[in-house]
């Protein structure tokens, strides 16, 4: 390495290489270069490190969820101001998503308390339609357990993502088009279509259910 | 780590950067404020939680050109920093940077703000990794010419 090259990698900014600290510690020249871009480096940051509002972490953290609850308010208006027979065209109840809250509220907790696959059980178990991996990739899966669901057999899924817990049904047998929707005490369920049969997503938070639906969408 | 924590222990960072977008104060909030609303909707589908800080700062350029209507320039062509270092000489570094084209500070803030590498910022901004290097060391010679007392750059030939 030269001057040349030690002064032109400096001024990228990404630090001092073996190579350049070798030559730096046998130039005079380049030393007093390196000492001189330290103070240089140091007045950039500051410069660029503009004062931060105060609790803007906060604001920013209380701001989305004020949105969060600004958009489900609205909706909520659209649907009371539409009335019944509105409600149904803007946002219809499917029954299978219906079915998915209906499971959540009645039967989640027998199918927990029935204990879990084994992880490679429940591998095997969802390889041909929603392989876990899939859902590792979003959350943690906390159990998984075939279950009788609407007239057939779901695998049931716990998974938690980082906003909490939602509840899904792997349905090999079920096949959908467009999302569906449901919304029923308090929680919301969204099913969507995969490559082979469909999964239902149930959870407290409409955002939540339908990013994860999105994500798992095949 | 969830989003809340991922969202404070970046929001600093997110801020400055938008700013250094924006150079306004209330516009830098905005745009990271939607920013931050859209990755909450996103953040399920994150594949690589080790990838979230890169991630939304994504977000916050793509907030900001959405927002701004006009993309920050790819090219430094026609960019002559020759004109800035006669007329604005001596500076201090933060207005400096301000004179600096967004091309120019927009890596040297994810590089520097950001801690992200050449490769980082080169996919990040949508160009080569020679390119952005490029670019830093061009932007660096700018600033050293802008923040040099006015004397001793009106005495360069």
């Amino acid at each position: 390495m030269n001057c040349l090259d030690y002064r032109r990698a400096l001024l990228v900014g990404t630090g001092e290489s073996d190579a350049m600290s070798v030559h730096r510690l046998q130039c005079a020249g380049c030393a007093a270069e390196w000492q001189e871009q330290g103070a240089f480096e140091q007045a950039l940051r500051d410069a660029l490190e503009v004062p931060v509002p105060q609790g803007f972490a906060e604001r920013m953290a209380n701001a989305q969820a004020a949105s969060r609850r600004k958009f489900l308010a609205a909706a909520a208006s659209v649907f009371a101001a539409a009335g019944a027979g509105g409600f149904y065209l803007f946002a219809r109840q499917d029954p299978l998503a219906l079915a998915g809250i209906d499971f959540v509220m009645k039967e989640e907790a027998n199918s927990i308390m029935m204990g879990a696959l084994t992880r490679s059980e429940a591998k095997a178990e969802l390889a041909g339609t929603l392989p876990i991996e899939r859902m590792e990739r979003i959350g943690q899966v906390k159990h998984v357990r075939p279950c009788p669901f609407n007239g057939k057999t779901a695998i049931h899924v716990v998974l938690m993502v980082p906003q909490g817990k939602v509840t899904l049904l792997v349905m090999a047998d079920s096949t959908v088009g467009r999302m569906r929707h449901a919304e029923k005490e308090g929680l919301h369920a969204a099913v969507v279509g995969m490559k082979r049969g469909s999964v239902g997503v149930v959870g407290g938070d409409l955002d939540v259910v339908e990013s994860v639906a999105g994500a798992l969408k095949g | 780590m969830g989003f809340e924590d991922t969202v404070r222990a970046h929001a600093a960072a997110l801020f400055r950067y938008a700013y250094w977008l924006t150079r306004d104060r209330a516009q830098a909030e905005d745009v990271v404020q939607e920013a931050l609303l859209r990755g909450w909707r996103a953040f399920p589908r994150l594949r690589e939680r080790a990838a979230a800080k890169a991630w939304l700062f994504s977000i916050v350029r793509n907030e900001y050109l959405r927002a701004a209507g006009a993309p920050v320039p790819e090219s430094l062509d026609g960019v002559d920093l020759a004109d800035e270092r006669s007329d604005h000489s001596g500076l201090e570094m933060r207005d400096a940077l301000l004179a600096l084209p967004a091309s120019y500070a927009e890596p040297l803030a994810l590089q520097v703000l950001g801690g992200f590498s050449c490769a980082e910022i080169a996919r990040m901004i949508g160009t080569t990794e020679g390119a952005t290097m490029t670019r830093l060391t061009r932007a660096r010679q700018a600033l050293k010419r802008l923040v040099a007392p006015a004397e001793r750059s009106a005495g360069r030939p």
